[in-house]
């Protein structure tokens, strides 16, 4: 891989974990986009033959970190993620990418519910309100991820 | 796809569930999630960047004449602290030597450490804020927290240059209290609204008004006693139920309080009944 993908993705993944801090007023904190599966997907789906299911452990354990859930939650989530990606790989490369979108709604969507069973099975007590937030703005995004993936790590051929 | 990719993810999956069960169930994990926090850390002071710009602009571009006016503000309520301090010198003499007399034991002040909050926890399911002082400044997990006006929460999360802390609204949270009036003791517990704390097990012929005081009891060896919690807003005693439903609010500014003091209570050590039986003699 050549020096100048790795720095891109450093610098995109400390923008994700960046922005995934960021504090916010109430009503908008429900719908915080999933950053940094966000830069997974780029990651995934641009340079596949560097990242893959190794990615969900320093990534897993770091949004763990960060958001003061049990060790491992966030590990599951993003494995799944990945290999979900990697399972539709063909499709959603041809897909548009309006169609990515709606697929990238559908996982964090399903990312979102079992992080709330989790929720629900480790503290007893949760109501589920508003999973589907985080998805919509993340969705809407990713057209513009999408640009940025392919500019820096698609074009550099790797 | 690498072959066996299913498998692989069926090895995380178990591996992740495990290092869940062993994080909720004992602390071994601790170490690790301290060091991920090393990682972590420099995103989040930068996420803290645009906040602190902020700050500072509204302080530099304060009006001299508004400053001035703060300033007298401060001073006149610094003469009133200062008279009621000297007082308190003589009163804490007095009260060490009648506390010798009953051969109880000394209240030593407690040290404190100052601290902002850093964000707020956008995760509706809990009540927590982090803080901008970790275990690099001394912070420990269960260590209490205060703002100006009382008892906010404890520190259940400790990363190097940062810390969560759940507040006592906490729907996971309850603390021993007494009523500083009288002294009955009663367990308060979070609801997961920020301006209400419920009282449990209160029996119904409890002297509980409303309008009374709580303050920490220090029963429970994680908060130090004394501190203010909350003051009784509803005592409801129903005919037919064996407990008085009892809610209170919180005294401590749980969603508008910048800044927090950590306390460092010197551990109350446990006494063994069989020191405590010797003592009696």
């Amino acid at each position: 891989m050549k020096l100048e993908a790795v720095v891109y993705i450093l610098m995109m993944l400390f923008l994700a974990f960046m922005l995934e801090h960021l504090p916010m007023p109430e009503l908008i904190s429900w719908f915080q986009p999933a950053w940094v599966m966000l830069i997974v997907t780029v990651m995934v789906l641009f340079a596949p033959s560097a990242f893959g299911l190794w990615l969900a452990i320093p990534l897993g354990l770091m949004l763990d970190a960060e958001h003061g859930t049990p060790l491992g939650l966030h590990i599951i989530l993003v494995a799944l993620h990945i290999y979900l990606l990697q399972l539709l790989y063909r499709r959603i490369y041809l897909f548009n990418v309006a169609q990515q979108s709606a697929v990238l709604f559908l996982m964090i969507m399903a990312e979102q519910i079992i992080h709330y069973w989790a929720v629900a099975v480790l503290y007893e007590e949760a109501t589920p309100v508003m999973l589907f937030a985080p998805a919509i703005t993340t969705a809407i995004l990713w057209p513009w991820l999408y640009v940025v993936g392919y500019r820096s790590l698609k074009r550099l051929e790797m | 796809m690498p072959s066996f990719q299913g498998q692989r993810v069926a090895v995380i999956a178990v591996f992740s569930l495990v290092l869940m069960w062993l994080d909720d169930e004992y602390s071994w994990l601790d170490p690790v999630r301290y060091s991920v926090g090393y990682l972590v850390a420099p995103a989040q002071k930068t996420a803290a960047v645009p906040l602190a710009i902020a700050e500072w602009m509204g302080e530099s571009a304060t009006l001299r004449r508004e400053l001035l006016k703060e300033n007298k503000i401060l001073s006149a309520r610094n003469l009133i602290l200062e008279r009621k301090a000297q007082r308190m010198a003589s009163l804490e003499a007095e009260n060490m030597s009648l506390r010798e007399l009953l051969s109880a034991s000394d209240q030593v002040d407690d040290r404190v450490l100052v601290t902002s909050v850093t964000a707020v926890d956008p995760d509706p399911y809990t009540q927590q804020i982090i803080i901008d002082k970790g275990g690099s400044e001394g912070v420990f997990v269960g260590q209490a927290v205060l703002d100006a006006h009382g008892l906010l929460g404890q520190v259940i999360d400790v990363l190097p240059f940062s810390a969560r802390v759940l507040m006592i609204a906490d729907s996971n949270h309850a603390l021993p209290v007494q009523v500083n009036r009288n002294g009955v003791r009663a367990i308060a517990t979070g609801t997961g609204a920020l301006n209400e704390l419920e009282l449990i097990y209160v029996p119904n012929t409890a002297d509980i008004k409303v309008g009374d005081i709580l303050v920490s009891s220090g029963l429970g060896g994680r908060y130090p006693k004394g501190y203010p919690v909350a003051t009784v807003t509803v005592v409801e005693n129903e005919p037919g139920k064996s407990f008085a439903n009892v809610k209170a609010e919180p005294t401590a500014k749980l969603d508008r309080s910048r800044h927090l003091l950590l306390v460092y209570t010197d551990k109350a050590e446990r006494v063994s009944p069989n020191e405590l039986w010797r003592g009696g003699q």
